[in-house]
Formats: C-alpha cells, sequence, structure tokens
C-alpha cells in the first residue's frame, strides 16, 4: 500500500483544488492521517474509492473529535523602553523581557474517516475534516453519496457533538429523540442533575446528592416516611 | 232363577282407571312428564342443556367474581391502541391483497357447486339419461368458469 | 385458616382441605405469562431461562404473549434508554392488571455499569413499582428462575380482601403511572415521587 506521502500526492494529481495536509501521528502504531479541506472533499472521496490502486470501497468508522477553545500562556521577547538607572544617571534604555502572553485558540470539530480496501486488502487510510468553530460554522460534506456506511455514523455524530453533514440523505438525531437540545459527547456538556439518591456516594456525587436530600429534606419538613 | 241385572246405561266395562283418567282437554302433571320423557329427543335436550350451562357457568362464576373482587379501573394509557409503547398514529386501515378475496371467492362457487352435486348423486340411480346430461352441461359451465381463472393467473399465488 | 397439622392429618386420610384465597393464588402464580420484552443482554439470558436447558414453562410461563393486555408479568431485562423509558411505562399502563414486573439485571435496577452515560435512565423503579429486583450483569438463568419463585410466593401471600390486599383488588388505588416526558434537556419529570421516593440514607 502507498505510504502517507504517495496517497497525498495521488489525490492532489486526481482532483486538482484539493487540500491536503498530513497530521502526523507520532505514536507506536504510526497511523498517520490526512487532513482535507471541505472543499474538494466529496470529489476526493470519488477519487478514493473509484481509483485502481488505492480501491478503497469499505468506510469502516467514521467518528467525531471536540477540540476545545484552548487557552495558550505564551512567553514572548518583547523590546520595550523603559526608565533605568544606568551609572547612576535616569535614561531611557530599550530592554528585551519576556512576557507571558495568553491568547486563545478557537477550538472545532472534527470527523474522522477510516477506510479499508476489500478489494485490495489494504488499510486503513485515515482522514480527517476539520469544521471552522464549535459554535456556529459547523458544516461539512457528507460523505454518505459516496459509502452508504457513512449515513447512521454521520447521523450519531450530528447528534452527539452537532456536525452539521451537508448533502446527507436524513440529518437526523439517532441515539437521542429530536426534541433533545444539547450534544452530549462534546466537552462542555453537562450531565442533567438526577442523582438523586447515590448509595456508595463519593466525592462530586456525595455533594450533590447531600444537596437533593438538603433541599427536599427543606421542601418537605415532615420527611418523606421512608428510611426513618 | 233370574240373572241379576245388568246396568247397561253406563260404561260397558266398569272401568276402574276412571278416576285417574284425564278430564278430555287437560293434562295433569305425571302425564305431560310421561309424554316428555318418552319423546325420542329427550336425552338431546337434556344434553344440551348440560353443554350449555358447562360453558356458561364458568363465565357466570367469573363475572360474579370480577363484580365482587376486582373493580374496573379503566384509565386513558390502559384503553389507548397498542403500538408496541409508542403512541398510536396513522389509520389502521391497510391495502390488502386481493389474493385473499379470489380465494375465498372461488372456493365459494366451487362449494355451492358440490352442494348442488350431493343430492344429484344421491338420487343418481333413479334418474335418466336426460338429467345426467343437465347435470353435465351445469359442471361444463363450471368448469369452463374455473379454465378461464387458471388461465388469468388466479390460482397462483405469489 | 386450618391449623397445619390438621390439614397433614387430614390429608393423609385423602381429605383435602383449603381456602378460597390459598386456591386463587395458586392458580394466578402457576400461570404468569411473562410479557416478550428484552431490551439487552438479559434478554439472552431471558431466552436461555426460556430454552430448554433451564426450562421457564415448567413454572408457569408457558408463552410469552405479544401483546401487554395478555401479559401478568414484564421482566425488564436490559438497560432502559432514557428514549425507551417513555414506551416501557406505556406498555406497562397497557398491561391489564393483576401486573408484575421484574427488574432483571444491573441496569433495570438502578442503571448498571452505564449508569453515567447520557442516555441512561437510572433504574426503570423510579417510574413504574418493581416486584423483584435480580441484581447480575447479567444474572445467570438459575437467577431468574429463583426471582420467578421469589415472585410466585409473593403472589401466594397476597389476601384477596382487608388493608394488605394488592392494588388491582382495591377501587381506590391508583393503577396509573404518568409516562414521562422527552424534554429538552432530560426526561421530565425524572422521577415519580409516588414510586420512587428518594430514600434516606442511614450511615
Amino acid at each position: 500500500m502507498k505510504t502517507v506521502e504517495e496517497i497525498k500526492a495521488a489525490i492532489e494529481a486526481a482532483v486538482p483544488g484539493a487540500v491536503v495536509e498530513i497530521v502526523l501521528n507520532p505514536s507506536p502504531s504510526g497511523q498517520h492521517s490526512l487532513r482535507l479541506a471541505p472543499g474538494h472533499a466529496v470529489e476526493v472521496a470519488q477519487f478514493l474509492r473509484d481509483d485502481a490502486e488505492l480501491a478503497l470501497d469499505f468506510l469502516s468508522n467514521v467518528t467525531g473529535v471536540d477540540w476545545p477553545d484552548k487557552e495558550i500562556t505564551e512567553k514572548v521577547k518583547v523590546t520595550r523602553t523603559v526608565m533605568k538607572t544606568v551609572d547612576g544617571v535616569e535614561q531611557q534604555v530599550e530592554e528585551t523581557v519576556d512576557e507571558a502572553r495568553k491568547r486563545v485558540v478557537p477550538g472545532y470539530l472534527e470527523v474522522v474517516y477510516h477506510f479499508f480496501s476489500m478489494a485490495k486488502k489494504h488499510g486503513p487510510v485515515v482522514l480527517r475534516m476539520r469544521t471552522v468553530n464549535r459554535t456556529d460554522q459547523v458544516e461539512l460534506p457528507s460523505l454518505t453519496p459516496i459509502w452508504r456506511s457513512a449515513e447512521f455514523q454521520e447521523r450519531e455524530i450530528f447528534d452527539l457533538y452537532g456536525v452539521v453533514f451537508t448533502g446527507h440523505p436524513d440529518l437526523r438525531r439517532l441515539l437521542m429523540w429530536d426534541g433533545f437540545k444539547d450534544h452530549p459527547m462534546r466537552r462542555d456538556y453537562v450531565d442533567p442533575d438526577d442523582y438523586e439518591y447515590e448509595p456508595t456516594a463519593h466525592d462530586a456525587v456525595l455533594a450533590r446528592a447531600a444537596a437533593h436530600k438538603a433541599a427536599q429534606q427543606s421542601a418537605s419538613p415532615e420527611g418523606t416516611g421512608v428510611g426513618q | 232363577m233370574r240373572a241379576p241385572k245388568l246396568d247397561l246405561t253406563g260404561p260397558v266395562c266398569p272401568n276402574s282407571l276412571a278416576k285417574t283418567q284425564p278430564k278430555s282437554g287437560t293434562l295433569n302433571r305425571k302425564d305431560f312428564i310421561f309424554k316428555m320423557a318418552s319423546n325420542p329427543y329427550f336425552s338431546l335436550a337434556v344434553l344440551f342443556l348440560a353443554a350449555l350451562g358447562f360453558g356458561l357457568a364458568p363465565l357466570a362464576l367469573a363475572w360474579l367474581w370480577a363484580r365482587v373482587f376486582s373493580p374496573a379501573k379503566p384509565n386513558e394509557v390502559k384503553n389507548s391502541i397498542y403500538e408496541c409503547g409508542l403512541e398510536a398514529r396513522g389509520d389502521a386501515w391497510v391495502q390488502f391483497r386481493s389474493a385473499y378475496y379470489l380465494y375465498a371467492i372461488i372456493f365459494l362457487i366451487f362449494d355451492v357447486e358440490a352442494v348442488f352435486l350431493l343430492p344429484f348423486a344421491v338420487a343418481f340411480t333413479g334418474l335418466g339419461a336426460a338429467a345426467c346430461g343437465a347435470m353435465l352441461v351445469f359442471v361444463l359451465m363450471l368448469i369452463e368458469g374455473l379454465a378461464w381463472a387458471w388461465a388469468k393467473g388466479v390460482l397462483t399465488w405469489a | 385458616m386450618v391449623d397445619e397439622g390438621l390439614k397433614i392429618e387430614l390429608g393423609k386420610q385423602g381429605v383435602f382441605v383449603t381456602t378460597i384465597q390459598e386456591l386463587y393464588n395458586w392458580g394466578r402464580r402457576s400461570s404468569i405469562w411473562p410479557m416478550q420484552f428484552g431490551l439487552a443482554c438479559c434478554a439472552i439470558e431471558m431466552i436461555a431461562t426460556t430454552m430448554a436447558r433451564y426450562d421457564l414453562a415448567r413454572f408457569g410461563a408457558e408463552v410469552f404473549r405479544p401483546s401487554p393486555r395478555q401479559a401478568d408479568l414484564m421482566i425488564i431485562s436490559g438497560t432502559v434508554t432514557k428514549k425507551m423509558a417513555p414506551q416501557v411505562v406505556r406498555l406497562y399502563n397497557q398491561m391489564a392488571e393483576p401486573r408484575y414486573v421484574i427488574a432483571m439485571g444491573a441496569c433495570a435496577i438502578s442503571g448498571g455499569p452505564f449508569k453515567q452515560g447520557y442516555n441512561v435512565l437510572k433504574g426503570i423503579d423510579r417510574y413504574i413499582p418493581v416486584d423483584v429486583h435480580i441484581p447480575g450483569c447479567p444474572p445467570r438463568p438459575e437467577a431468574l428462575l429463583q426471582a420467578f419463585i421469589t415472585l410466585q410466593k409473593k403472589i401466594d401471600g397476597q389476601p384477596l380482601t382487608g388493608e394488605g390486599r394488592p392494588r388491582y383488588l382495591d377501587a381506590e388505588a391508583q393503577g396509573e403511572f404518568p409516562v414521562p416526558e422527552q424534554g429538552e434537556h432530560d426526561l421530565e419529570p425524572t422521577s415519580n415521587k409516588g414510586v420512587w421516593p428518594i430514600p434516606v440514607v442511614i450511615r
């Protein structure tokens, strides 16, 4: 099978205008992935499936990743003019100091595809696509028209992460009910508070259960009559 | 010696059953029962009533039990239409296969034909050739109908 | 009630003495027909219990009825998801009285190993009254048989009249359990306070 660089070259040759980037995987498995820009994704997908050498006809897994906003603290060398005493005389001197600057790298949602080839018996080839941000620009092209197995998996990612797949034949929630508002697999998902009772409560759960008990006992001062 | 004077004004033979014989037009209880019991269908009637009682008695007992012990407690969800736990939606009228109807209709036609053939078969030996011919015409008309249905493909279920 | 010793003595002589309550309960417990209702892995164990080796039919569960109207028992076998919970409660409501519930497996009792899941209901006894709980993940078929026998013993002890009589013989006791709505973030209400009062843990 071709290496990641060769696949990248093949894609760029076949689909002009496709933007492909290699994302290196430093772990021992060494499964490097190709990051695809959403613009020509459908044509690239068509090429990957129909190419004689690659023949990636089996989409085995589609999964999502939530990259939240990152706050990075960097040490930046800044040149500033300060008043300093040099040899007893106050002067304006230029100085380079290290300053800690914080900046927020905006997060995004990512969809990862794993492909295998049943005909050629090779694989996997890993593809990634990233959305612009996590809040309002969350559209990505759907690969369901090319691999049917993406249909339910993309529905699951829509349900759990909130990525909207354009071109999907039937995009609605899969695991949660249609009126559900949250996306449970995101990092900032808060569980609904239904731990009213926990027999072996610990840590945060114990604190929540105690708060529930207090609320219940203040609501009904005569007690529930159970266990009393 | 003179013969004793016979009283010939009343009934000739002294009838000892006179007292128990019914007056004309009325039946007393004993005779009524006797008449009933000697009827050949009497045992059938008794068995019929026993069978009816056998079936109805448990139902009556259950109804009595339910009235005394299990009160009826219908509520909205309990009486709702069963659709595997979901709220029922849509019409229950579905388009069913016309093959079912054709199957039943063809059976009915040939069943009625058999009904007509039965008395013919019973009285066959006493009938002449003309009757046999008429019956053959009848059967032929129905066979023609069957041949038409067969050719139309009605007899294939799929 | 007849003295037990007297009963046995009479029994030795060929005289059988019983009460209507005993007879009625014996008839009911010997023919509990479960509903065809399996959710997850525990359902496979339930199916195994109905098969030849652990035969549930010899205890009276002759057939599993597909319709709730004809079933006496609902075995909640498997994880109850929040998406499925309203359907379970609706099916329980559609069963005809007398009806019983066995919560089979850890997931049906309290959410089990998937308790922190975003879609897992933390125990079906939040919404419907459960008669027998079977711990296990999954419980063995023998455990399900034991639960069945426990349920039979419970039915044996149910009086026909008086204070302790079961819900279906009581004209005033409500038999309707409200079906939870699927709200925007969770089921509403999160539990049925009448069925599942929040237990107070005594430490």
